[in-house]
């Protein structure tokens, strides 16, 4: 007999099939706007910056990333900026040649007030590695995309969400506390995570 | 007498300043739990409802796990099965020795540690390199994990900087835990880039979608699981979950009890592999089959590792988590050894708790775990002959109103021979740190006699 | 009302006076006591450490002992969840009227509060007292509230802090942790005996920070243990139980 079906067998046997699913859970009501996912986010180490109008954006952006050394953006970003100091992520590059990038501005989808957590897509974020290679990320994040609790941001999940590899949620930067319990930012992903709220992003 | 926890075994931690610091840093993880969790309103309903997933999950395991590996195959993982631990690690070993690989970076799992995967590999000459910064310390210094979600706990910040003066040749002295850990960043990036192969462990699986969920507040998984080309992750076969949505409300638990966070900072889902990478997914039973056909013990399996009993535990905190010698320590590790442990000396460990129930409070999954120290105890896997006999003469004192007081006549007779330290004082144990009490004269019963007596 | 008094094994050899404090306590409170001398263990120290068979004689004993009382009173609390929670356990089978009575065996304070809703009895101690949150009677009975619970709407005090606020000239104060456990554990305090003691300073310490001249509690066990720590260390208030504060001062 395989391990398998070795396995199977004795989960099959001790399996009682009595206790159906509890079904969905009703969490407490609580507030989504811009301010509770703004303090939470700060509260886990990320940086909360604006809401910013789309017009606005480019500048904010440019504020941002002055002086930053390479400055990568992922699909989805591009369309809503001018040229700045900013290149965009190219095609079929190994994450390694992604090893020196300074700062990762990423697109983010739902953003989560009761947690500072932001949902990055597969799809933003093509280079699976780049997010964590970076010494500062930001992501973009509508604000009319934010939702108050976990359960809702996993039920706005795309249906097809799982089907890209990976999708992520990030909630303020890398971070440990292994020395002595003393929270240090930046163990090895990005040091800082800013994330940029748009009143109107097209 | 075994050694577990005992003053004598040199893993239990020492007295002093050592106890002090342990005590306080895990402690203040309670307390970053409870702070979190009373900005829950619901947070014991969510408890209650995290129970319910994991009762209905493992009593059709079996149709969750099928569902897990199609789903799991159909987006291009590959999944493996493994009998025990043995069995696991040699399964890893294969395809890093198919594919060549002599460099492996490895993040956080506690089912690694469990099947002592890293020993296994280094004899094998390849290079394995724990990232979690808690873990690269107990790595290099040669030791294991002290506590589930924070490792290297027992160790000091001056005893980590001598660990890396000596490993990474960095500044003698040095304790600053903001520049340890970017010595610790520089150190490993290179070993990233570099390597061939990922492990990690996996939080949840999603049957649903075939999904491995892994959550870290470093980002170290996610660099080592999309880095290298191959990427195998193991679990145990507990860990799958029914449907995305019931993710939802592990996430909301998980980090509130660990740490206090409202989320690890990378929650990261993987269905498949990644353009031109490998996904193995390695499913381990080894003795978690044999735990869900035991039904007074088998809710121990809807553990999600939160380390909250551990941060509660007024012993483990006390002891230390390598005083428990088990992988996993605290009442968690506790109720598990006895059932998955090899070593005979994890059937003693029921006992090294005094059942004050902070661990089954503190429980995200509402885990009843001193009830389960006490079922485990029912066993009586732990007492010896001589302890058997023993009890059963005390109960044949204390069933008898007659015995009892003609035993405690005795022992109020010899009350100040007891009260010193002699060698050979039967209540030797109790003087270790204690004295006994003042004198506590006639027995109740007796007074109660002279008072109603006098009355009537 | 009739009540039967239960004075555990140890309350009745080595703090017999915690039994004389529960009986004039629930006779001040105009409860007819019954106190039979042939009552012994409940069988605590084996179900602690798995002897079921042992523990089960013991149980049956004890439940036929006290057959026909409409309610049980008992000065401690772990004694009282051993009854309640875990004779179920023993594989016993017990009948509707054994399930009543272990459903109807009480600790003192909460027997008082919500059996009786009687907390102001008119004692007076006029000291500082902290108090220890025994495990099992926190826990298991919800004397109090523990720290690790999450209340949707903040709950009224416990039944132990209830009935010492209701005390004349009684200062309350929490040692900081207010509910970790002093160490005891029964047969853990032998076994494990470096480990429970350390618990137990720790504990001894932070009662001696609250500057208490006693310490109370509704577990006559944790308050030993406590007394054993603190005579080593000499430090730390001085242990009496919730029964003896409760009887001091009572006119008659
Ligand atoms: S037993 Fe419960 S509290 Fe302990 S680690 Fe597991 S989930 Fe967390």
């Amino acid at each position: 007999m395989s391990a398998r079906d070795g396995v199977l067998a004795r989960v099959r046997r001790a399996a009682r099939h009595e206790v159906s699913h509890p079904g969905a859970f009703e969490p407490a009501r609580m507030d989504s706007g811009w301010e509770r996912f703004a303090s939470t986010l700060h509260a886990v180490g990320g940086e909360p910056v604006g809401p910013v109008q789309s017009g606005d954006l480019s500048w904010a952006l440019s504020e941002l990333c002055a002086d930053a050394g390479r400055v990568v953006m992922g699909p989805g970003v591009a369309q809503s900026l001018g040229p700045g100091p900013w290149e965009e992520l190219p095609e079929g590059v190994s994450p390694q040649s992604l090893a020196d990038v300074a700062v990762a501005l990423l697109r983010g989808s739902i953003g989560v007030a009761e947690n500072g957590a932001v949902a990055l897509d597969g799809r933003h974020a093509p280079v699976r590695a780049l997010p964590y290679l970076c010494e500062r990320l930001i992501l973009l994040l509508e604000t009319s995309e934010i939702v108050p609790d976990m359960h809702q941001a996993i039920a706005r999940m795309p249906p097809d969400a799982t089907r890209f590899h990976h999708f992520y949620w990030i909630s303020g930067p890398s971070k440990t506390a292994d020395i002595e319990q003393t929270l240090v930012l930046g163990a090895h992903g990005p040091r800082s995570l800013a994330v940029v709220g748009i009143r109107d992003l097209q | 007498m075994s050694e577990l926890l005992d003053a004598r075994a040199a893993t239990l931690l020492p007295d002093g300043e050592p106890l002090r610091r342990h005590d306080a840093a895990v402690f203040d993880l309670r307390r970053r739990r409870d702070a979190a969790v009373a900005a829950l309103p619901d947070f014991e309903a969510l408890r209650t409802h995290a129970q319910a997933i994991k009762t209905h999950t493992l009593d059709y395991l079996d149709a969750y796990l099928e569902r897990f590996e199609s789903q799991a195959a159909a987006a291009g993982a590959v999944v493996h099965w493994a009998e025990d631990g043995a069995a696991h690690n040699d399964i890893v070993h294969g395809l890093l020795r198919e594919r060549g690989v002599r460099r492996v970076v490895k993040s956080k799992s506690m089912l690694t540690e469990e099947c002592g995967l890293n020993p296994y590999l280094e004899a094998r000459d390849l290079e394995v390199v724990d990232t979690d910064l808690g873990e690269r310390i107990v790595q290099l210094g040669q030791e294991l994990p002290s506590h589930i979600v924070v490792p290297a706990v027992h160790r000091s910040r001056a005893e980590i900087g001598e660990l890396f003066h000596v490993h990474m040749q960095t500044p003698s002295g040095e304790s600053d835990p903001v520049r340890l850990t970017e010595y610790a960043r520089r150190d490993l990036r290179p070993r990233f880039l570099a390597a061939e192969a990922g492990i990690t462990g996996v939080n949840f699986a999603i049957a649903e979608t075939g999904t491995i969920v892994v959550c870290t507040n470093e980002g170290n998984a996610d660099l080592g699981m999309s880095l290298p080309p191959l990427h195998i992750a193991s679990m145990g076969i507990e860990k799958v979950i029914p449907t995305l949505a019931d993710l939802a409300t592990f996430l909301r638990l998980l980090a509130r009890s660990a740490t206090g966070q409202p989320i690890t900072a990378y929650t990261s889902l993987v269905t498949g592999p990644r353009a031109g990478g490998e996904l193995h997914i390695v499913l381990v039973d080894n003795g978690r089959s044999r735990l869900l056909a035991n039904s007074t013990h088998r809710s121990s399996l809807a553990c999600i590792r939160c380390g909250a009993c551990l941060n509660t535990c007024p012993v483990y905190r006390r002891a230390g988590g390598h005083a428990y010698g088990q992988a996993v320590a605290g009442p968690i590790g506790a109720v598990l050894a006895p059932a998955l442990s090899s070593q005979a000396e994890g059937r003693r460990l029921p006992l090294a708790s005094t059942l004050c129930g902070s661990c089954s409070a503190v429980c995200p999954v509402r885990i009843d775990l001193h009830g389960q120290l006490l079922a485990w105890r029912r066993t009586r896997a732990h007492a010896g002959a001589g302890e058997r006999v023993l009890q059963r003469a005390a109960a044949v004192v204390l069933g008898r109103a007659a015995l009892l007081r003609a035993a405690g006549a005795l022992v109020r007779l010899c009350w100040p021979l007891l009260a010193r330290r002699w060698p050979g004082n039967p209540l030797g144990v109790w003087l270790l740190g204690r004295q006994l009490p003042a004198h506590p004269g006639a027995s109740f019963a007796t007074r109660y006699r002279r008072l109603k007596g006098s009355k009537r | 009302m009739d009540v039967a008094l239960f004075i555990p094994c140890y309350v009745d050899q080595l703090a017999p006076s915690v039994g004389l404090a529960a009986l004039r306590v629930l006779e001040h409170v105009g409860c007819r006591v019954h106190y039979d001398p042939r009552q012994t263990c409940c069988g605590q120290p084996f179900i602690n450490t798995g002897a079921t068979r042992e523990a089960a004689r013991l149980a049956r004993a004890h439940l036929a002992l006290f057959e026909k009382a409409d309610a049980v009173v008992c000065p401690s609390a772990s004694c009282v969840s051993t009854v309640r929670h875990r004779y179920a356990e023993l594989g016993l089978e017990l009948g509707p009227d054994a399930q009543r009575l272990c459903a109807r065996t009480f600790e003192l304070g909460e027997f008082l509060v919500r059996e009786l809703d009687r907390s102001e009895l008119g004692s007076r101690f006029p000291h500082r007292v902290a108090l220890l949150q025994s495990c099992h009677g926190l826990r298991e009975l919800e004397l109090g509230h523990p720290s690790e619970r999450v209340y949707a709407t903040r709950p009224e005090p416990g039944v132990t802090e209830r009935l010492l606020r209701a005390v004349e000239g009684l200062e309350l104060v929490w040692p900081e942790r207010p509910d970790e456990c002093c160490g005891f554990g029964g047969a853990f305090s032998v076994k494990f005996p470096e480990v429970s003691t350390r618990m137990g300073r720790d504990r001894v310490r932070a009662l001696a920070a609250t500057e208490a001249e006693y310490v109370t509690g509704s577990d006559v066990s944790c308050l030993l243990h406590l007394d054993g720590v603190a005579r080593r260390e000499g430090l730390g208030p001085r242990p009496i139980h919730l029964a003896e504060i409760l009887a001091s001062g009572l006119d008659g």
